[in-house]
């Protein structure tokens, strides 16, 4: 009779359980699950957006996909003098080789150069047949891994200050939240406005004070300003979150191991090293991926800062999607940064022990 | 002995230096906005840069019209109005109905509930830029103005995490509240709504507050579905495509007020709620 009962009211808790949840299944399968699945079979069309009725969707297999990310590598012949040797070009005193574009295939696809290196004398050059997008994805791994790694250090730093005892530290503590709080477009229009080139900008004015510049760097136009200047603003922008999540793991770690170690006479590096570190793993593994999977779908600060200067991976499935109108390209970028995102996480997960608990 | 004071109180001194650094670091950008915003056109074209609104003589000379201009801007004025909607309305939506999830996976015994609770958390994972051309036909198929797309999307990432950080609040809460409410003869559903999310409110208000901040924020989403619907544009849009009054180059100091206005109601928020806040998003953090 009682077991009845139990059951009567474990089948009671089901049904109201799944009623519950229904609305949430609803909204999530509408804006993330149908959406996705709807995203993996467009990949694999040539559907394009808004385009008239003649305008017929047909299915491409992987085109989109060879579209984006082909590559292949060609040998650079050597420009020869009459003589035989190889032309050296007088104003830079390079040797000169073949231009790329007469070397890189052109049918059934073409196939635009994407960079050159020296490979055992020989001049290889690479040709993409989507060069934007595959820097895209460089650029986007370079930021990533440069942002998240600057942000740990510096939030560590931040993190294991703000631990330690002294006035004012709820103060600190606050302020940290301030660039947290700040909307990243904003952040990104308040970083464009102190970058400015010449002495308008505060960057060149304080280059110029300290005689480092002449105060005309354009850190946002300039190919070797860009990248630097884009991690400057994350870091910016994410440190105090990253410094907010170590410091919550830093308050876990008892503090009886110190006054221990302290009465062993170990010194301070070596605390750090024996004791916070390993204790902090889990809370640095945390924010580790949260921040890097952040970084690797990064959109606002490139999309304001550079727009179509410099793209992102996340920016340039924008750009194909609202201004070339393109969804079924758009849908492949999706689902290659999706693959991206899913690699990261599982590599993370792995490496620093998560999913062990 | 006293070696070790002038040791010991350098060493103090290097670390409130520290301090001032890292306050200076953190704030600094925002304090260049405030000044910037204080100066006019020509103020602005001043080299070099100075450090508090000067004019031509090096006498202080604050101007306010930036303010007014962004005020007298209706299409910034408008964003504001969006973005309160937007934000507003999505954090509701996610807290109602995140909630009843939570309460499901939290005191709730049936199938699935691990399977349920797992997707969720991946979800909450979710790149949303993946499904940006997914979302974009699903909103043209339902026909959506741009405002409802705004707060039926951003449930993407508001909604898993609403849900996953109200479920660890639903575990918290003891068992015997809920038997005891049962005994007295409530459904369930009547302990979950009279009952348990009342316990739930400080919870709620820092789920919520870290969604609306998150909604507030929001750019990809609003910059793609308000393309055709100029009018519905949110703060973030807003901003990022400011254009003067008179057509002109960018108007720095017009853009640098708006940052001003913006950044400033969020920043009281978030200092009236920091404890919570902190508490909020370090919460799934230490747990793992």
């Amino acid at each position: 009779m009682a077991k009845k009962q139990s059951s009567l009211l474990l089948k009671r808790q089901q049904s109201l359980a799944i009623k519950l949840l229904l609305p949430t299944f609803i909204v999530l399968g509408l804006v993330a699950i149908y959406p996705l699945g709807d995203v993996f079979v467009t990949s694999f069309t040539d559907r394009e957006f808004a385009g008239g009725e003649d305008n017929t969707t047909d299915f491409v297999g992987f085109q989109n996909y060879f579209s984006l990310l082909g590559f292949t590598f060609k040998e650079l012949p050597p420009v020869l003098n009459d003589d035989g040797t190889q032309k050296i070009d007088e104003k830079t005193g390079e040797p000169v080789y073949e231009r790329a574009i007469r070397v890189l295939p052109r049918d059934p696809y073409r196939y635009r150069e994407l960079s050159q290196f020296n490979w055992f004398g020989k001049r290889i050059v690479v040709g993409a047949r989507n060069p934007d997008f595959l820097k895209a994805i460089w650029n986007t791994l370079v930021f990533t891994v440069l942002s998240v790694f600057l942000e740990t250090l510096l939030g560590l730093f931040i993190a294991l200050v703000v631990n330690s005892n002294f006035k004012a530290k709820g103060a600190l503590r606050t302020t940290m939240l301030v660039p947290w709080a700040v909307i990243t477009v904003v952040s990104a229009r308040i970083w464009e406005w102190m970058l400015q080139p010449g002495n308008i900008g505060f960057f060149n004015m304080l280059l110029f004070r300290l005689g480092l510049g002449d105060g005309q760097a354009s850190f946002l136009t300039s190919a070797a300003l860009q990248m630097p200047s884009m991690v400057m603003v994350d870091v910016w922008k994410t440190t105090p979150y990253m410094a907010l999540l170590i410091l919550a793991g830093l308050q876990t770690i008892p503090k009886e191991l110190y006054e221990a170690a302290n009465v062993d006479g170990a010194h301070k590096v070596r605390q750090f090293f024996s004791i916070t570190f390993p204790l902090l793993r889990p809370a640095l593994a945390v924010a580790l991926i949260f921040r890097t999977l952040d970084a690797l779908r990064v959109f606002d600060v490139f999309q304001v800062l550079l727009g179509s200067k410099m793209y992102s991976m996340a920016s340039y499935n924008y750009f194909q999607l609202i201004q070339n109108r393109q969804m079924g390209l758009a849908s492949a970028i999706g689902v290659i940064i999706f693959i991206f995102i899913a690699v990261f996480a599982v590599i993370y997960m792995r490496l620093m022990g998560v999913d062990k608990e | 002995m006293t070696r070790k004071k002038t040791k010991q109180l350098i060493s103090k001194i290097l670390f409130y230096i520290l301090i001032v650094v890292i306050f200076f670091y953190l704030l600094f950008p925002f304090y260049w906005a405030l000044n910037s915003s204080l100066k006019s056109e020509a103020q602005l074209s001043q080299t070099p840069a100075t450090f508090i609104p000067r004019d031509a003589n090096g006498k202080i000379s604050i101007f306010w019209n930036n303010y007014a201009s962004i005020f007298a801007n209706a299409t910034f004025v408008r964003s504001i109005f969006n973005s309160i909607i937007v934000a507003g309305s999505t954090t509701l939506v996610s807290l109602l109905i995140g909630s009843f999830s939570a309460f499901a996976l939290g005191k709730l015994y049936f199938k699935g509930k691990k399977v349920t609770l797992y997707l969720i958390l991946s979800m909450t994972m979710f790149p949303q830029v993946t499904v940006l051309s997914g979302l974009y036909a699903v909103i043209t198929t339902l026909n959506l103005a741009a405002v409802p797309s705004m707060i039926l999307t951003y449930m993407i990432f508001t909604l898993p995490f609403t849900t996953w950080v109200l479920t660890t609040f639903f575990k918290q809460l003891p068992n015997e509240i809920m038997q005891s409410a049962q005994v007295d003869g409530a459904t369930p559903f009547q302990t979950f709504w009279m009952i348990l999310l009342p316990l739930t409110a400080p919870a709620l208000v820092t789920t919520g507050l870290l969604a609306f901040i998150a909604a507030w924020n929001e750019y990809l989403f609003a910059l793609t579905f308000t393309s055709i619907e100029p009018t519905a544009r949110t703060i973030p849009v807003a901003i990022s495509m400011f254009s003067g009054t008179i057509a002109r180059q960018e108007p720095f100091g017009e853009i640098m007020a708006a940052a001003v206005m913006v950044t400033i109601p969020v920043v009281l928020l978030v200092l009236i709620f920091q404890r919570k806040i902190v508490a909020g998003l370090t919460a799934g953090a230490v747990k793992g």
